[in-house]
């Protein structure tokens, strides 16, 4: 059994709307190892962003435990253990592709010519040498995602979440995003979690979660952490 | 750099442009400070040329007689042989009646020790011909450049002067001309009030209108350079006799004009700091918005990983480049307004044709302009610091954001 990059355990989530609270996630368990990747599907609603924002450490679950490598998920350990891809790219439009990459490098420390460098390969490595120094408006929608690709594998994160990252593109660019993300993961040994409605690229993982009723039926390859 | 200073950078001079929201911002700020260091540099200019004119037309230090001091001679001695002390001069001031060409004026009239007045006050610097005070006798006088236009009289022109010792005489009915004078030079100090109504005349002149004999109304004091006056005033008011004879430095002298000359600099920054304050609220709005603008991507820097303490920071950052940007093309701008500024006056004189009334009633010929380091120090770090502040509640807003909140706002 590989090294446990992430591990849930009966994580519920509840909201309030209009006097009613409606319980999204009811338990969900999941587990993750070095460079697995998990497709979560699930229809409209059902919770799957949720999900994905808790695994991010980005809400506080209602119940249930969470660790990032074997360690209790901290907002302070994310810059540096995960990275996150989004169906809308959230480029800062301020700044070139090259900048938005280094964006994430600088949240941990001021980057250096090491992180110059590892920031300009990844540019490469999704296809966009070229245009390192273009803004975002600039960029089609399929560049803007591999530019966020590029920015989410910047500090060499063990645990990329993705979340509904073709959503906005074409499906041909939507293919070359997942083959992407799918390859840069295997290459790097990143555990990735792909949240889709996409039933083809859920396919190219090497899971297939589906979330319905709150709770996440599929195959669970690593056991779940005791803690 | 820290990742939130290079964002504030980033989104206020975006790929080197200058963008509208930041433009804005920053021309309050800079408006702001131009006006406070042209109105805090012109009034500072008022009392340095003030003092500029008192020193070098009165010296730096007046020992005042209560009355008179009728054996000057000593009391000079005592003045001159003070540590500190350059020169001493003593003179006999008061007004008189002058007239000429049937037109009338009641100016004072300062009688100066001609052999010695040059060593205390450098007179010549503002006479035409710059040697009339040295070449005066008891028979001429030089009269400043506004009285002489006002009386009509020129160099080489005769007036005659009355003085107050002619009341007095024709109380006990006695005969008393008015002494004839000639005119031989015309005084221009660039003080309205010195210019208008200024007769400088010999010590001996000055004595005989006022019936004084030997007597003086006091002695001028010049001080050895950099010498501070405040000690000179003190020695010598320990060694002068306490009883009829006082020692003023001309901050002193002065010290009620000077006074009124600083509330009015003291009044004048606090209102015009509203203006720098108004900016300020803009810098707030301006921020506040871009708040709102960029929810979600401030929702994306909390999923990188950014501390709301350093969200809020780049808020403040923004706040405090706007604010720095501002405060150095307002002081370029301020100080490049002062170095045309006496073009600007006279312009607008000239458009309005007023050029003759504003020599008439304004304190100066030229606008002065004089900044001290106090005020400019002042001036930068109140309002770089109000801008800073401005940032406050924008940056409480952008730390207060939940990312999972902001990535899901439309």
């Amino acid at each position: 059994m590989s090294e446990v990059v992430l591990a849930a355990r009966g994580l519920r989530k509840s909201y309030q709307s209009g006097g009613l609270r409606i319980e999204v996630l009811r338990g969900v368990d999941i587990a993750l190892g070095a460079g697995e990747s998990v497709s979560i599907r699930g229809e409209s609603g059902s919770g799957k962003s949720t999900l994905l924002n808790l695994l991010a450490g980005l809400d506080t679950p209602d119940g249930g435990n969470l660790s990032w490598g074997g360690e209790p998920a901290n907002a302070n350990r994310r810059a540096t253990f995960l990275g996150i891809v989004f169906q809308s790219f959230y480029l800062i439009p301020e700044i070139d592709a090259l900048a938005n990459v280094l964006m994430a490098a600088r949240m941990v420390k001021a980057p250096g010519a090491v992180e110059r460098a590892r920031a300009q390969d990844l540019i490469a490595r999704v296809g966009l040498a070229e245009r390192a120094t273009h803004l975002p408006a600039q960029l089609s929608g399929g560049e803007r995602q591999r530019v966020a690709v590029a920015r989410a594998l910047m500090n060499a994160p063990k645990l990329l979440l993705a979340d509904e990252p073709t959503g906005n593109l074409d499906e041909q660019t939507g293919d070359a995003v997942v083959e992407l993300l799918l390859g840069l993961c295997r290459e790097t040994q990143t555990a990735l979690v792909l949240v889709t409605h996409n039933a083809a690229y859920a396919a190219k993982t090497g899971r297939q979660l589906f979330l319905r009723d709150g709770v996440l039926n599929g195959s669970n390859s690593v056991a779940v952490s005791s803690r | 750099m820290p990742w939130y200073l290079y964002l504030a950078c980033k989104q206020l001079f975006p790929s080197g442009r200058f963008p509208f929201f930041t433009a804005i911002s920053v021309l309050g700020v800079t408006l702001g400070v131009a006006v406070l260091i042209i109105v805090t540099s012109v009034m500072g200019g008022f009392g340095y040329e003030i003092r500029r004119m008192i020193v070098e037309t009165e010296g730096e230090v007046d020992v005042k007689v209560t009355g008179y001091l009728s054996d000057p001679q000593d009391v000079l001695a005592q003045i001159s042989a003070t540590p500190g002390v350059a020169a001493a001069t003593p003179y006999v001031k008061g007004v008189v009646g002058v007239q000429a060409n049937s037109r009338p004026a009641y100016p004072l009239f300062r009688g100066v020790d001609v052999g010695t007045i040059e060593r205390v006050a450098n007179l010549g610097r503002f006479t035409n011909p710059p040697s009339a005070i040295a070449n005066l006798d008891d028979d001429s006088v030089v009269l400043s450049s506004q009285l002489a236009t006002s009386l009509g009289v020129h160099v080489g022109d005769k007036i005659e002067i009355y003085s107050p010792l002619l009341i007095e005489k024709l109380k006990n009915d006695e005969v008393f001309l008015p002494r004839e004078f000639r005119v031989v030079g015309e005084l221009y100090i660039g003080h309205q009030q010195l210019d208008s109504s200024t007769i400088y005349g010999t010590l001996r002149a000055a004595q005989e209108l006022y019936g004084l004999g030997r007597s003086v109304h006091g002695i001028y004091v010049r001080l050895k350079p950099d010498v501070d006056e405040h000690a000179v005033v003190a020695r010598l008011n320990t060694t002068l006799p306490r009883a009829t004879t006082q020692a003023y430095s001309w901050m002193e002298s002065w010290a009620d004009f000077l006074w009124v000359l600083n509330l009015e600099k003291s009044i004048n920054f606090f209102l015009l700091l509203f203006i720098v304050i108004i900016a300020a609220f803009s810098v707030m709005s301006s921020l506040l918005i871009s708040v709102v603008r960029k929810t979600r991507e401030i929702g994306l820097l909390g999923a990188l990983g950014a501390r709301p303490r350093d969200v809020a920071l780049c808020f403040c950052a923004q706040a405090f480049i706007i604010g720095l940007t501002g405060t150095a093309i307002g002081v370029g701008m301020g100080f490049g307004v002062l170095a045309i500024r006496n073009d600007l006056v006279h312009g607008i004189a000239r458009l309005m044709q007023r050029q003759e009334t504003l020599r008439q009633f304004y304190q100066f010929s030229d606008l002065p302009s004089h900044t001290l380091t106090s005020d400019l120090v002042m001036t930068v770090v109140a309002s770089i610091v109000i801008s800073t502040l401005a940032g406050l509640i924008p940056a409480w807003r952008a730390a207060r954001l939940k990312p999972v909140e902001a990535l899901r706002s439309e």
